[in-house]
């Protein structure tokens, strides 16, 4: 028999990722926290040790304000002008 | 900017419909493994190293293109036709709850979407974390495998229009590990007409009509928000309110105005209000001749330390048995202030939560918990106006207390033809 779909369609679209660099030597790698526990303590000593092994410019990080809330659009726009690469967290 | 996203591999299946779902499905997400929370911050900072490459690799290297699964689109889809075989299909799709569900048929969604003057094609809403498009139709699909008769539709109609508003958090509320779904709570006059339970056993078994409106809203949330069990619905036990959570406000019982009037509507006005609520916990008290007794037990009830409105806010739900209500007001007492009475007595000691607790919830509340003494109360809501209040349930002296996740707020839209 034929039903109707119980999905429906999805209004998302796909987006084209930005490119990536060749070298991290001389960046600046931005951390965006989740603000889930110990997301922060993942997230700076994979930042500390990418930094030392590939001689990054710095490493900054940031926050969301909590767990289940976006980051604040001005958040993402400094990340954006200051870093050429970010490393974020998803879920627990 | 090139990102990587990392996360523990019992959650990767959450990240990847997370991006899929924005368009990012190519995007690299780089996993440890689970768990980070809860564990010694020296165990979760060793969990970095052996990743290293994985996330160097990911930042310096373009990623494939792989397609975005943007929905199909698909209209109709060829089921088996014995009743039997459509609900091992159904189940093998992901799209049931595990309850016998009715084919939805074409003859069967048109006869659904008669119950409303709204168009089949009109969006509804935008359901996330899918980005699912919410149609009339793809509701009325729903609602037909839920059981639901087309004089339902409205109702169910609304209660996706509420979950769908910004505040109600729908994105949490459907991807968490919090036990939560949203309670759907129907005030006016539309709740005698379709039979929806107010009084004995309101929440249990028995009623179509709350069985069937709920359990319709939560197909939808499954199927087109593409919350799957185990999948993007994050859940660590969920509750049994999960199936179908739907009750009627017990109007005619309640010495108080009804929750659609405190928030702006007519008393002739059907409503939905919908909030994003564990399953429902018992107050007896078979005692108490006075408003001050009864405020005192459910108080005693709602102050736990393991709750998520103590440190998040929101609106928890108090859902007084009418005998309890009538003796609160029989006290002269308004709902307002049983609301503020209960507020002021229902908070939980900072010395009853552990140090770690307090130091996370000092980072999302630091007004509450950062450097307070341990006699410092904690209470179960930002505000007392934020404790919610209504009556509902038969004879007998037991109330329910309903904590909610916290970052949602409850919403009341307006049930319309």
């Amino acid at each position: 028999m034929l039903i109707v779909d119980p999905i429906g369609t999805s209004a998302a679209r796909a987006l084209t990722l930005a490119g990536r660099p060749r070298s991290l030597e001389g960046v600046t790698i931005a951390l965006l926290d989740n603000s889930k526990p110990n997301a922060g303590v993942l997230l700076e000593r994979v930042g500390a040790l990418l930094a030392a092994r590939v001689g990054a410019r710095a490493v900054r990080a940031w926050g969301k304000p909590g767990a289940s809330t976006g980051a604040a659009p001005a958040v993402l726009e400094e990340i954006a002008a200051t870093a050429r690469v970010a490393l974020t967290a998803s879920a627990d | 900017m090139a990102c990587v996203v990392l996360g523990t591999d019992e959650f990767l299946p959450l990240a990847r419909a997370q991006l899929t779902a924005r368009g990012l499905s190519s995007l690299p997400v780089v996993t440890v493994p689970h768990p980070l929370g809860g564990i010694p911050v020296s165990v979760a900072a060793a969990k970095a190293e052996p990743i290293l490459d994985d996330v160097l690799r990911a930042l310096t290297t373009d990623a494939a293109g792989i397609a975005d699964g943007a929905g199909t689109g698909a209209g109709e889809i060829d089921a088996p036709d014995d009743l039997d075989g459509f609900q091992a299909w159904l189940m093998e799709r992901g799209w049931g709850d595990g309850l016998p569900a009715i084919p939805p048929t074409r003859a069967r969604v048109v006869a659904m979407v008669g119950g409303t003057r709204r168009k089949p094609d009109e969006v509804v809403a935008i359901l996330v974390p899918r980005l699912g498009r919410a149609t009339v139709e793809a509701i009325a699909a729903n609602a037909v495998m839920a059981g639901a008769l087309p004089e339902h539709l409205p109702v169910i109609l609304a209660a996706v229009e509420a979950v769908a508003d910004p505040s109600f958090n729908l994105q949490a509320v459907q991807t968490t590990t919090h036990p939560c779904s949203p309670l759907v709570i129907v005030n006016g006059p539309i709740a005698k007409r379709l039979g929806i339970n107010a009084a004995g056993n309101a929440f249990g078994q028995g009623t179509r009509a709350n069985a069937v409106i709920g359990r319709a809203l939560r197909l939808t949330l499954q199927n087109v928000g593409g919350a799957r069990p185990g999948q993007e619905d994050r859940a660590t036990q969920g509750h049994p309110g999960k199936y179908a959570y739907c009750v009627a406000e017990n109007e005619s019982a309640s010495p108080w105005e009804p929750l659609s009037v405190e928030r702006g509507f007519r008393g002739e006005d059907s409503t939905v209000t919908v909030c994003g609520s564990e399953g429902p916990h018992n107050i007896n008290d078979h005692g108490s001749s006075t408003a001050e007794g009864i405020v005192a037990t459910v108080a005693g009830t709602a102050a736990i330390a393991g709750s998520n409105n103590i440190y998040l806010g929101g609106e928890p739900l108090v859902v007084l048995g009418p005998e309890h209500a009538a003796t609160v007001a029989s006290s002269g007492w308004s709902k307002n202030d049983f609301k503020r009475a209960l507020w002021e007595r229902a908070s939980v000691p900072l010395g009853r939560l552990s140090p770690e607790n307090i130091e996370r919830f000092a980072t999302v509340y630091p007004k509450g918990f950062k450097d307070r003494p341990a006699a410092t109360l904690a209470p179960i809501a930002r505000d007392w106006r934020d404790v919610m209040v209504i009556v509902a349930g038969g004879a007998g002296k037991h109330s329910v207390y309903i904590p909610t996740f916290g970052s949602t707020r409850s919403v009341t839209r307006r049930i319309t033809d």
